[in-house]
């Protein structure tokens, strides 16, 4: 299956695990990975609030490179999926924005035309390759680990844009991927909630308190790992668990996956392999649960 | 048809019978009152809401059930309350809608202090209606005897925040006022908007001001609970949007959330993506040292984790598209 | 606990806040008592629009004929004056306090169509003009900083020597009742919809004004004016607005006829609500109805429309029907939804007892007589809400302190207590609170006649009996609705009782107040007002003479 990987900026700058385990995962999904190397980031939100015509403009040029090559365009991260989703849905809707949008694309030969759909990783592995073709992919089942998932706020709302009106089954695909790879999924209110990220630079102590609240409450509820499909909410619950450590005076302690370190070690990748020894918290405690060293 | 609802009640007068204790609430609501929760079956048409059932409960099963209730079709904003952990207005929320396990939940929410049963305090939700002066202050001269005379586009820009019924399911889902109790929260931000932007008020520099200060709008999380809560369609978030916007053009820029969109629009002006290593100390103010000596351990982390970005940042390649874009519609970012 | 104010305002609605802002304007210590959060009150749920003359084209004049027209010619015509000569500087006034009234091209205000009007004269904010109000109003109570207490429940007006000094009032977060002493009190306590079941009106809509005054001493006048709103929504009765006529909409009957042509053949739709509420009354009963029901049909004005101005409506028929109005006609009928009738009261807003003064639906001044036109109420609230306060603060100046009152205190902490102590015999509020609304709506309806209201007054006076028995189901302090709910059906039979004994006096059919043993109007004998007071425990009738001034009734039709 072809698309159009956008692998944002995090991934490849501060969270090269990421970028890196998906591509391992890639193949035996029968993923075609076809990078937009010279898509701009999304602004994340940030540039969409200052200025919605320059987000406009920035996200119209991704979208139509995608469909310049005929493909879905594919996220690996939660805020790239919110943007990138919203921006598709209005620019969809309002011909007036859109209109506007392609004035200014003109310049660089782009037309955004409305005819890609933003997909994230974790929505292809339901809704494109289908749960029961992983199935058989599965050489190491991780029985007997109990992972809390950790959605990110942008790939839950607003929900129209992502189209959880027509698929309010999205909001469980992590606990099903949890399951189906034979882990427990386990169930706590911080799932969907906000990790904090977007005012870690306004407000630091709140930020990184709303993160670390949600994890111990995983943690209480015995949960081995948190698995995100963000590369921001893993910064936050992993690079600034530390921090959020002494800010909160009580220890942590509870490893962050990235969804495809998740998958790649189900399909029998080495930790290694998925850069599971990069991680600012340790994932040894978790590994040696499922038998592996890191 | 028959439906199972499961109500969590308090009383500070004493503990209820009947019913099962249920577990304490996650921080940062460890410190809010542990509820009894019973199970009531009541019989109700196939579209019957959340509130009909409550109230069949308290005529016909247990008087002592206390709910805020009045109008029953989203206009008083009485009965905000959580369903199954999320703030709904239950008189316009379908007992089908919301079923978990054949149940419907609802309870006062942990976020906000509770009085009794599904009856919260809403003294905090006022408090901070009241902090952001929520009144017109006239512009001088106010016309004789006439009407300001005011573009209709201008009036219906401050209906969406007309239509709030201070209901607080916003606040009492709003992440960062979990954490931060004195975050001004939703309601009241959209609020400050309504006037801000009321062409009639003499003093918007000084509202900007105001509500650009620590606990207003650069504390907001931008994730989204409120627009999804809220009944009426107020999206408050997107009111603090603009008025993050609003702030930033009449001149607020010296705080982190505007150094922080700076940080990221320069960077994506010149390499078409996030130099992450710049952004941090960018965003925080390279004076601030102190701001700046806290950040240092993370960054730390990273380099000993072996996550810190290249120093070399590299620009995508065709980054001349974007800043091509940057020089059409970058406005400030220009 | 005691404490003193100049003025007390009861009810924090549209009303009730003018009052006091108009009476802290002029000096006195004002605070606002309301059983919920002045927000939450009813006057929010008004949708339309607030009538005013101020167009060109237009007079006070003009305005004044159209609301003694529609009042069937039972409104006292000095009070319909200086309601309509006031209105459009309280219009101003209010855009003043920063309403965001709809605009014309030029920027001046701009207008919307409604029943029974000559000209365009409804101003408006989408169709939740009552919720811009009063938020706009608390914004300013915000602003002066007025003391409120809310979710305080009054139990009682504290007379001492024929003048009324005060209200005690039950705090609901601690049960702990007060006695809050007042040199006046302005009753701004709003309507009694829930007399009927269904209604319009929001449950907290109790009567609990109209019959504390009434306990009180002061005459209810016209309380048989009942108003039928004649596009509420199948079912749940909610209301939907007549702006939506106002923007063009139409009534339709099964066989798809707009049949108000044949009733009203100038002013269609937009004829008074009671000819409405008669005309789809009849065509339902003659078997032109579809399930109880006549269609309001929105179909042509276009999505557009409907959601810039109609938006409110438009999810509430999604919402309780699953109707999109947009392309489906929506089922409405009649409901009960405001009374004309109320405490009696002078243009200044005072009842005959020293003391008392009433402003807002629980009052009757009378601008509304027999039917009120859409658009005055919210009007009849802020003018009178504000002479109110005024004559208010003007009346206490010459009012003596007093530190009495402790023993009134405490025998109202007795009674409330005995209520309390009640045991269970098989009696729940909830079980008499529906049969007395079913009744009043069978019996007490659009259509009345002699022996259903004979009927509907032996059924108060047995649903009384058994009120005497029935127990409170919460014996807590904290938030006890089980107690504020069995106080309040108290002021419902109240409010039940006068209204059928002023139904059964009139003799003749005017206004909102059709019967079929009298079915014409009945100048002759009829032009004058019904009171109904309270003396040695038993509704005494009185009557008064409407007032007029350049108007003479003449033969009403649409």
């Amino acid at each position: 299956m072809k698309v159009a990987f956008f692998p944002g900026c995090v991934s490849k700058g501060a969270c090269p695990e990421l970028f890196v385990s998906t591509q391992k995962i890639a193949g035996p999904l029968g993923l075609e990975l076809f990078e937009m190397t010279e898509a701009p980031c999304t602004g994340a939100g940030v540039i969409s609030e200052q200025n919605p015509d320059l987000a406009d403009s920035l996200n119209g040029l991704t979208l139509a490179m995608a469909e310049r090559q005929g493909a879905d365009l594919m996220t690996i991260c939660s805020t790239c999926q919110g943007v990138l989703s919203n921006h598709n849905y209005h620019l969809k809707k309002d011909a007036a924005r859109r209109a506007k949008t392609n004035a200014v694309l003109a310049e660089s030969g782009y037309e955004y035309k409305g005819t890609t759909t933003v997909k994230h990783l974790l929505w292809m592995l339901v809704e494109d390759i289908g749960l029961d073709k992983i199935k058989p992919l599965i050489k190491r089942r991780l029985t007997g680990l109990k992972v809390a998932p950790f959605y990110g706020c942008y790939i839950l709302r607003p929900e129209e844009s992502l189209g959880l009106k027509e698929k309010p089954e999205r909001k469980t695909y992590l606990e099903q991927i949890i399951a189906l790879l034979g882990a427990t999924p386990v169930e706590y209110r911080g799932k969907t909630k906000c990790c904090g990220f977007p005012m870690v630079t306004m407000n630091r102590d709140a930020a990184l308190t709303m993160g670390g609240n949600h994890i111990i409450e995983a943690r209480e509820k015995g949960a081995d790992l948190l698995v995100t499909p963000c590369p921001l909410c893993h910064l936050n619950l992993d690079a600034q668990q530390p921090d959020a450590a002494r800010v909160m005076r009580t220890p942590i302690d509870v490893p962050i996956f990235h969804l495809p370190q998740l998958l790649g070690l189900a399909f029998g990748f080495s930790p290694e392999e998925l850069r599971l020894n990069h991680h600012v918290v340790s994932t040894r405690k978790a590994l040696d649960k499922v038998e592996l060293k890191v | 048809m028959e439906w199972t609802i499961v109500v969590g009640r308090y009383n500070p007068e004493g503990v209820y019978k009947g019913g099962e204790l249920g577990p304490p609430f996650p921080a940062p609501w460890s410190d809010a009152p542990r509820k009894t929760y019973q199970t009531f079956k009541v019989d109700l048409p196939e579209h019957a809401m959340i509130l009909d059932a409550l109230i069949q409960v308290r005529e016909y099963q247990d008087e002592s059930l206390a709910v805020r209730c009045a109008c029953r079709s989203a206009i008083c904003g009485s009965c905000a309350m959580w369903v199954n952990g999320h703030a709904r207005l239950v008189c316009t929320s379908r007992l089908g809608e919301h079923l978990v396990d054949g149940k419907v939940t609802v309870e006062s929410p942990p976020s906000m202090p509770i009085v009794r049963d599904l009856v919260c305090d809403m003294k905090p939700f006022w408090e901070k209606m009241r902090k952001v002066a929520p009144w017109l202050e006239n512009k001088q001269p106010i016309p004789q005897g006439e009407e300001y005379r005011v573009a209709n586009a201008a009036m219906e820009n401050l209906i969406q925040e007309v239509s709030c019924i201070a209901c607080g399911a916003c606040l009492m889902d709003c992440e960062s006022f979990a954490v931060n109790k004195n975050f001004l929260g939703p309601a009241a931000l959209a609020k400050a908007y309504r006037y801000a932007e009321d062409p009639r008020d003499a003093t918007r520099p000084d509202r900007l001001r105001r509500y650009s200060e620590p606990d207003g709008v650069w504390d907001c999380t931008h994730c989204f609970e409120c627009v999804t809560q809220c009944p009426k369609h107020v999206a408050p978030l997107d009111q603090i949007l603009k008025l993050r916007q609003a702030a930033v053009s009449a001149g607020f820029t010296n705080n982190a959330g505007t150094r922080h969109a700076d940080a990221f629009a320069d960077s994506i002006k010149h390499s078409g993506r996030l130099n992450e290593l710049t952004l941090m100390p960018k965003s925080l103010g390279f004076f601030n040292i102190k701001a700046q000596l806290q950040s240092l351990p993370s960054a730390f982390n990273l380099l000993r984790a072996g996550k810190l970005p290249p120093i070399i940042h590299k620009s995508i390649p065709g980054v001349t598209r974007v800043k091509a874009i940057f020089k059409k519609v970058g406005g400030r970012f220009k | 606990m005691i404490t003193d104010h100049d003025v007390v305002v009861f009810g924090g609605g549209l009303a009730g806040m003018r009052a006091a802002i108009e009476a802290a304007r002029h000096g006195a210590d004002v605070a606002i008592i309301s059983k919920v959060h002045p927000i939450r009150s009813h006057s929010g749920a008004a949708q339309g629009g607030i009538n005013a003359a101020l167009g060109a084209g237009d007079s006070w004049e003009t305005h004044a004929l159209d609301t003694i027209k529609g009042s069937d010619y039972l409104a006292d015509q000095d009070a319909v004056e200086i309601m309509c000569r006031e209105a459009p500087s309280d219009i101003i006034e209010l855009e003043h306090m920063g309403v965001t009234f709809y605009r014309g091209e030029d920027g001046k205000l701009g207008t919307r169509a409604f029943g029974g009007a000559s000209v365009a004269r409804t101003y408006f904010v989408g169709d939740i003009t009552g919720q811009a109000l009063l938020n706009t109003l608390y914004d300013q109570i915000m602003k002066t900083g007025v003391k409120v207490y809310e979710e305080w429940f009054a139990t009682s007006l504290w007379m001492a020597g024929g003048v009324c000094r005060g209200v005690v009032a039950l705090d609901m977060m601690t049960g702990e009742m007060s006695l809050l002493r007042a040199k006046a009190v302005i009753i701004g306590a709003g309507g009694c919809g829930r007399v009927y079941e269904p209604s319009t009106n929001a449950l907290i809509c109790t009567g609990d004004g109209h019959s504390l005054a009434y306990r009180a001493g002061a005459p209810l006048m016209d309380m048989e004016m009942v108003q039928y709103h004649p596009t509420t929504l199948k079912g749940s009765g909610f209301l939907m607005t007549e702006a939506a006529r106002g923007e063009g909409a139409y009534l339709l009957n099964a066989d798809g006829d707009r049949f108000m042509k044949k009733y009203a053949p100038n002013k269609i739709e937009l004829a008074a609500r009671d000819v409405i509420s008669r005309a789809e009354t009849n065509e339902i009963a003659e078997g032109r109805g579809i399930d109880g029901c006549v269609l309001l049909d929105l179909r042509h004005l276009g999505r557009d429309l409907i959601m810039s101005k109609l938006p409110q409506i438009h999810e509430m028929a999604l919402d309780f029907l699953d109707i999109d109005m947009v392309d489906t006609p929506v089922p409405v009928r009649p409901g009960m939804h405001y009374i004309m009738g109320g405490i009696k009261t002078d243009v200044e807003g005072a009842t005959p007892v020293p003391g008392i003064y009433a402003a807002g639906e629980c009052a009757c001044v009378s601008v509304h007589g027999g039917n009120r036109l859409g658009a005055n109420s919210l009007l009849d609230t802020l003018v009178f809400g504000r002479r109110s306060g005024l004559a208010a603060s003007t009346y206490v100046k010459s009012v003596p302190n007093t530190s009495a009152g402790e023993d009134f205190l405490a025998s109202e902490q007795r009674r409330v207590q005995a209520l309390l102590d009640r045991p269970y015999v098989g009696e729940t509020h909830a079980r008499l609170r529906l049969e007395l609304g079913t009744m009043m709506d069978e019996k007490v309806g659009v259509y009345r006649d002699e022996t259903r209201l004979n009927e509907a007054l032996s059924a108060v006076r047995s649903l009384r009996q058994r009120y005497d028995k029935v127990a409170v189901g919460d014996k807590g302090r904290t938030y006890n609705q089980a107690l504020t709910f069995v106080l309040e059906l108290g002021y419902m039979l109240d409010c039940a009782e006068t209204i059928i004994v002023s139904a059964q006096t009139r003799k003749e059919s005017r206004g909102a107040q059709s019967r079929t043993d009298f079915p014409e109007r009945d100048d002759a004998n009829w032009l004058k007002h019904v009171m109904v007071t309270l003396r040695d425990g038993a509704p005494q009738i009185s009557y008064a003479p409407v007032t007029i001034t350049k108007w003479q009734p003449e033969v009403r039709k649409y």
